[in-house]
């Protein structure tokens, strides 16, 4: 909707949609292109569990966390992330009651929602099997009639890091940093939009091509200095200006530049 | 033209050709050549320049031939020459141009509804890129796209055409699979002696 809000005017309606907005009017909204399927998934294979048998209760709670902590990053997540949220809890709810005495052919409440997670893994495992291949402008080269040799630096083969573990690895790096800034600067007080603040990172990106993630985070100089940098970082990384990547899921992550992709590129 | 002379003419004209070359266009090029016996030549030249075991090979590729390098110098290559790696396609974009693949023609509700979560700009990616392209439009309210993979796209992944995509896990299997855990235990072993 075009229209602003005042705070006191809003209805009981706005005010519950405003749980899941964005209180801080100066942060852009960073789009994930990763849904909820992808998020539960990763929390199933994260703590190991069963496809088949998915403890609710805590894939629930673990799965709010994660919403809650996506809230404070202002990361947009679309209304699909309260859908599956909503549904979580239903099939909680559902397998909580007691089961009836008759014995009958009664589907267990998660059998749909495993179903989806299971058809959607089939598509990640093909994706997974497709870029497996000997693939056109990586493993194997055709005749091309530019010749630009030599022009760039070797690059090390690294592993891309998943969106998860980054925001996982940033909320780690945040809480570490939270003590440090006793008192939170109000947001007023900061002017930087994260379009400013993505031209920060790319102009030092392009000082010096390959960073640690950590490193990042060097000038941040309050809580909403790391969050903004963070979702600049995410930004760049959807546009595929910068690489997330790691020598191994251990290691520490590292942002390299790509800069712009070239349209004609696969 | 004798057969020697004819495999070495339609071997020089891979080696220009940026694209695969169909046994259409040689046919083109060799309007009085049967096509059995420009396919014969292609079988041969593809089967000596993996005798030869030189750098590159020549490869049925989306429906044609293209000579492509042996993917086991693919460092050196991009060592010597950093813009050759053009492959860039994050892994959503992955997810969902494998569900493209194998579920063609296929509409952006129908992708969305597989991953759970928009998928338009990864479909504008993919268009922009030519991994996939509009087929046409679905006869139902809205008459939404339909989309498919282009040749582009089996250039990119080495592949011969859609029907060499690799089987994918049936989905039944996988329900039968989940059945196990929903249905009641068996008989209980009371009655064992």
């Amino acid at each position: 909707m075009g229209y602003c809000v005042s705070s006191n005017t809003m209805t009981e309606l706005n005010k519950e949609q405003e749980q899941f907005q964005t209180p801080e009017p100066c942060l852009v909204k960073v789009q994930l292109f990763e849904g909820p399927l992808d998020l539960l998934l990763h929390l199933i294979k994260k703590n190991d569990l069963d496809i088949y048998d998915i403890p609710i209760a805590k894939i629930t709670e673990q799965y709010i966390e994660y919403l809650e902590f996506m809230k404070v990053l202002n990361l947009q997540f679309a209304g699909e992330y309260l859908v599956i949220a909503a549904e979580l809890s239903l099939i909680k709810s559902k397998m909580l009651l007691p089961k009836p005495v008759i014995e009958e052919e009664e589907e267990d409440p998660r059998a749909e929602l495993v179903r989806r997670l299971i058809e959607y893994q089939v598509y990640k495992d093909a994706a997974t099997d497709l870029v497996g291949r000997d693939v056109l402008g990586r493993d194997v080269f055709k005749r091309e009639y530019i010749d630009n040799s030599f022009e760039q630096d070797e690059e090390v083969e690294l592993i891309p890091v998943d969106l998860w573990s980054l925001i996982e690895a940033f909320r780690d790096f945040y809480q570490r940093r939270s003590y440090l800034w006793a008192e939170e600067i109000s947001f007023e007080a900061e002017s930087i939009s994260i379009d400013d603040k993505i031209e920060q990172v790319i102009a030092r990106l392009q000082a010096q091509p390959q960073i640690k993630f950590e490193e990042l985070f060097d000038d941040c100089s309050s809580k909403f200095d790391l969050v903004i940098t963070f979702l600049a970082l995410l930004e760049l990384a959807r546009t595929e200006n910068v690489d997330v990547v790691q020598d191994s899921p251990e290691s520490a992550i590292l942002i390299t530049y790509s800069g712009e992709v070239e349209s004609g590129s696969f | 033209m004798d057969l020697s002379d004819l495999k070495k003419s339609i071997e020089s004209i891979i080696f220009i050709s940026d694209q695969p070359v169909s046994v259409d266009k040689l046919s083109l090029a060799f309007p009085n050549v049967e096509r059995a016996q420009l396919r014969k030549c292609l079988k041969e030249l593809v089967e000596e320049w993996e005798e030869f075991s030189r750098g590159f090979l020549l490869s049925e590729i989306a429906g044609g031939f293209q000579f492509r390098t042996d993917p086991r110098y693919s460092e050196d290559i991009s060592n010597y020459n950093k813009k050759v790696r053009k492959f860039r396609l994050s892994r959503p974009a992955l997810e969902v141009t494998a569900i493209i693949a194998y579920k063609q023609p296929v509409t952006r509700v129908e992708i969305e509804s597989i991953r759970g979560v928009d998928s338009s700009g990864v479909i504008n990616v993919l268009l922009e890129r030519r991994v996939i392209e509009i087929k046409g439009r679905k006869e139902v309210i809205g008459k939404p796209f339909l989309y498919g993979t282009t040749p582009e796209f089996l250039e990119v992944f080495g592949l011969k055409s859609l029907n060499d995509l690799p089987t994918l896990k049936e989905l039944d299997e996988i329900t039968q699979n989940l059945e196990p855990s929903i249905t009641p235990e068996p008989e209980s072993n009371e009655t064992t002696l």
